[in-house]
């Protein structure tokens, strides 16, 4: 009876080794976590290249396309065609003209024009060059002048 | 006496921890869950004015564009690069032949001149795109020794009308 009326269920444990670490790792995860929403689609896997640095200045406005192909779990392409997904939806890279159209005029509503705003075309390594090129010909028909090419870093 | 003696027992109350470590776990699981690993990405920049043939008779011509043709096998692999009329072949070292050659060109990097200059790539319609991103690459520039500042050889690139287009503009 003594024993069980001893203070040890009072004691409780030394919690500030753990409260440090678990700050160490907050403060680790909040300088990790990046909230910039990024336009990217997981289905494309964009070719990469050393000399792709992120931009310093980083324009406001700015029509990301993801340009890919229908993948299986496996990564192996499932339909030779390549799509635009966009929205959510998936588009025929040659019939991405009226999406174009709507895109210029919404920017023309925010009193921007077109010719400002920069076409990222994030495109799959495995597109064909001539259908890149024919995404910017289509583009350049609503008026959009300004491209990039996105590529991922080459880490060595 | 009583007082301090009070007081001193008030000073051994511990905060209360539980509430906080709740909060704290709290905010980790959150960081935890929306943490998304990302690889950097960056951008090629390309010029491409609306039409090409007005663009050319405005400017007036200061250096004939360096023509870069990238042909490709039938399965939309690099087959040859050829510059002007220069073969550069094919390998895994077309693209730093590629990069020597411009650099011959140019002279040395930041050389004035190449404001002026235009590197026209010329594709085959069925060339994988990152054959294509590659070339713009060694056009562009090289890194430098320490890997982290860019040598810019010629901004300005160009694409000519792909060669052999299928079902081009509908």
């Amino acid at each position: 009876m003594k024993i069980k009326s001893n203070k040890s269920a009072v004691v409780d444990v030394d919690m500030t080794p753990m409260i440090d670490i678990v700050f160490q790792l907050i403060a680790f995860f909040m300088v990790i976590t990046n909230f910039e929403q990024i336009q990217a689609d997981e289905r494309v896997k964009l070719p990469s290249d050393s000399l792709a640095k992120p931009p310093e200045v980083k324009a406001a406005d700015e029509l990301v396309l993801n340009i890919g192909f229908e993948r299986n779990a496996k990564g192996e392409i499932t339909d030779p065609e390549a799509y635009i997904f966009y929205n959510g939806e998936r588009i025929p890279v040659l019939k991405f003209g009226p999406s174009f159209e709507q895109e210029a005029r919404i920017y023309k509503q925010k009193n921007q024009n077109p010719k400002e705003v920069p076409v990222i075309l994030r495109a799959d390594a495995l597109v064909k060059t001539g259908l890149v090129q024919d995404l910017i010909k289509i583009a350049q028909e609503s008026g959009f002048t300004k491209f990039a090419f996105k590529a991922t870093q080459k880490t060595q | 006496m009583k007082l301090r003696s009070s007081g001193r027992e008030a000073e051994k109350i511990e905060p209360q921890m539980a509430p906080m470590i709740d909060v704290v776990f709290q905010l980790l699981i959150f960081f935890m869950l929306t943490l998304n690993i990302v690889e950097p990405e960056g951008d090629f920049n390309v010029n491409m004015p609306i039409t090409d043939s007005a663009a050319q008779s405005d400017d007036t011509p200061k250096f004939p564009d360096i023509k870069v043709r990238l042909v490709a096998n039938e399965d939309g692999s690099l087959n040859t690069i050829r510059l002007g009329q220069v073969n550069l072949g094919n390998g895994p070292n077309v693209f730093a032949g590629l990069n020597h050659e411009i650099l011959k060109i140019i002279g040395k990097p930041g050389n004035p001149i190449t404001k002026d200059m235009e590197v026209e790539l010329e594709a085959d319609y069925n060339l994988h795109y990152e054959y294509t991103l590659k070339a713009v690459s060694a056009c562009t520039g090289r890194l430098d020794s320490s890997g982290k500042h860019i040598i810019r050889y010629i901004e300005k690139i160009k694409f000519a009308p792909p060669v052999g287009g299928s079902k081009a503009s509908s």
